[in-house]
């Protein structure tokens, strides 16, 4: 049932997942992946078509250096993009910040669907191929996943991570104790955007066509599902969120016009039956005792019972 | 020149009076639970089809039933009125299923955010289910407007009179609500839950009560604005009325939460913005009202006419 297309589908899935849940780390609710996944899309869609120096072949063919070289920019172009916008958007909290990031999203799908060279409504189609066939995406989907993932694993250990969820915590509290938490934010907003922009990148030489439609509102939401049902207090809750949720629509297809329904009602009632997500430290801590928390932090946490 | 400007004027009112009820429909439930119910847009969605069916329109060959319609067909202003009833009863059912059970446990407001687009997820896709992804012209066209003309001419401007229905219908209810608000003991209560709903409830006020209200008219209002956009232009899909909700929620932002005289002003202010974009530019329209959400968001983060709000220091 499940085939290596939807398996590709279903890891960047994930990595979008992650790309929503990094600002969450640090408190801020941003919609903004779509847009950023957009953007990364539609540069690689651009380069590939247009700009032979990346090797396109007349039947089609694409090297794969070339792929990586655009996955690269378009997280760098993404990750630009959040630098300008998030030091504006940034000072905004809350619900302000989620309609703000909303806002981005459907401005970045007009310009795409307007703007003179990405192909208007149709896109841009015949994006060239760097692998013969679905499982050639499943390494580079899954090198970046792993990348990702190792980021966020890091990131519990690092000053910038602690500081994520301090603000997290409680935003007020950390800037009293002299962290830069606009600094911090925009670092968070900066990654999410860059994990986006190369996941687009990825996704216009897999879907072969890429118009506007890739990242919009729609997208937003899906991928906040991701999230808010794989949970938000591990990295691997977006994993598992992304993984699953991808995954669903393509597993309900036997039941035919149902399924929209059905994935609506999975939103609507995981909330509910488990606030806390699907994947949580304590579930963690049963399985095996794998906790994502640091040695240091259980040690401090032993020491004090 | 003058006939054209007041042309595109009234165009820009007419559609800025509908950006207006849905942004007033998300005023009123933030005012009482500070969240806001993403299902605002399929709700939209559900006055449009639900007027449309209530006129007597049938369901479409890719809809569940084929053909199929309810008997007779109500006159437009009944089935406007019924059909936004009926959204505000949705509504109703979205606030027992997405917000309710949130609320009993206190849990993050964020979870709500999720919940009710899920439950506008639901709502959207089982009315696609029933009527099928096809648009819809309404059964009668304009003709059933009551025997008024299709078109009237003031000051030498053609103007289509559903347009002109389109904006007194959106001002007469944008009016009665916010006198019913101001005015009368149900409004006032409401408005004491918004300010404090424990002392409101100390105070003999069923808040619970209230919440719900908040939501049956903020769904009524939802389906208010789509019954009208339906009939001055079709049903393009039951996904037409997100569009919509996302605008509302554009207009919200430029009024300022939980205001309703902003809800209005910016309504209009956005309607009229649009219209006035040149047609070389049209593709761009779409665009515009989320320009302006953002230049809003970062000049003026509690809008036009919000009260600046002091976090706790």
């Amino acid at each position: 049932m499940i085939d290596n297309g939807l398996l590709v589908q279903m890891l960047m899935g994930a990595l979008l997942g992650l790309s929503v849940y990094l600002p969450l780390a640090a408190g801020q609710l941003s919609l903004a992946t779509p847009a950023f996944y957009a953007v990364g899309g539609t540069l690689a869609a651009l380069l590939s078509t247009r700009w032979s120096a990346l090797g396109a072949t007349a039947n089609g063919g694409f090297p794969v250096p070339s792929l990586l070289l655009e996955m690269a920019l378009g997280g760098v172009l993404a990750g630009l993009l959040a630098l300008l916008v998030g030091r504006l958007v940034l000072r905004l909290q809350g619900i302000y910040l989620a309609i703000a990031t909303i806002a981005l999203v459907e401005i970045v799908r007009v310009a795409i669907l307007n703007l003179p060279f990405t192909g208007g409504a149709v896109g841009i189609f015949a994006i060239p191929q760097p692998f013969d066939t679905a499982a050639g995406y499943l390494l580079p989907a899954l090198a970046l996943l792993a990348l990702a993932g190792w980021l966020c694993q890091r990131l519990e250990l690092m000053p910038l991570g602690r500081a994520m969820a301090a603000i997290r915590h409680d935003e007020l509290a950390a800037s009293c104790m002299g962290l830069d938490t606009t600094q911090v934010k925009l670092t968070a907003f900066v990654l999410s955007a860059m994990l986006a922009g190369s996941t687009g990148a990825l996704a216009a030489h897999f879907l072969n066509t890429w118009n506007a439609r890739q990242g919009s509102f729609d997208t937003s939401i899906t991928t906040l599902a991701f999230v808010v049902l794989g949970g938000s207090r591990t990295w691997l809750g977006p994993v598992v969120g992304g993984l699953l949720l991808t995954a669903l629509p393509e597993l309900l297809r036997p039941v035919g016009d149902v399924r929209l329904v059905l994935f609506g009602l999975v939103i609507l009632l995981g909330p509910v039956l488990a606030p806390q997500g699907l994947v949580t430290p304590a579930l963690l801590e049963r399985l095996g005792g794998w906790s994502l928390r640091s040695g240091a932090s259980r040690k401090t946490e032993n020491a004090q019972p | 020149m003058i006939e054209t400007l007041l042309q595109l004027l009234l165009n820009g009112a007419a559609s800025g009076g509908v950006y207006a009820l849905v942004a007033l429909g998300y005023t009123l439930v933030f005012s009482v639970l500070g969240v806001i119910n993403f299902a605002q847009g399929a709700l939209f969605s559900v006055g449009g089809y639900l007027t449309f069916l209530l006129m007597g329109g049938k369901i479409g060959v890719n809809g569940a039933l084929p053909g199929w319609g309810l008997p007779g067909g109500l006159p437009f202003w009944l089935a406007l009125l019924v059909a936004a009833a009926g959204s505000g009863l949705v509504g109703l059912l979205v606030e027992r299923v997405a917000f309710a059970p949130l609320r009993r446990r206190n849990a993050e407001p964020l979870l709500a955010l999720i919940t009710s687009l899920g439950a506008g997820v639901v709502v959207v896709n089982l009315l696609q289910l029933l009527m099928g992804a096809e648009g819809y012209a309404f059964p009668h066209g304009t003709d059933a407007l009551g025997g008024l003309p299709g078109a009237l001419m003031i000051a030498g401007a053609r103007i289509r009179t559903i347009q002109l229905l389109l904006l007194l219908t959106s001002a007469g209810a944008v009016l009665a609500l916010s006198l019913w608000l101001e005015r009368s003991k149900g409004g006032r209560a409401l408005r004491a839950v918004a300010e404090d709903a424990t002392t409101a409830q100390l105070l003999g006020i069923n808040s619970e009560a209230m919440v719900r209200l908040a939501f049956f008219l903020s769904g009524a209002l939802a389906g208010l604005g789509g019954g009208l956009i339906g009939v001055s232009v079709s049903l393009p899909g039951p996904y037409f009325g997100i569009g919509y909700g996302l605008k509302g929620l554009a207009v919200l932002v430029l009024g300022g939460l939980g205001s309703v005289p902003g809800a209005i002003a910016g309504g209009l202010l956005m309607g009229l913005a649009e219209a006035l974009v040149p047609s070389a530019a049209s593709g761009w329209r779409d665009a515009l009202a989320f320009a302006i959400l953002f230049a809003v968001l970062l000049l003026r983060p509690s809008g036009l006419l919000g009260r600046r709000t002091v976090e706790k220091v």
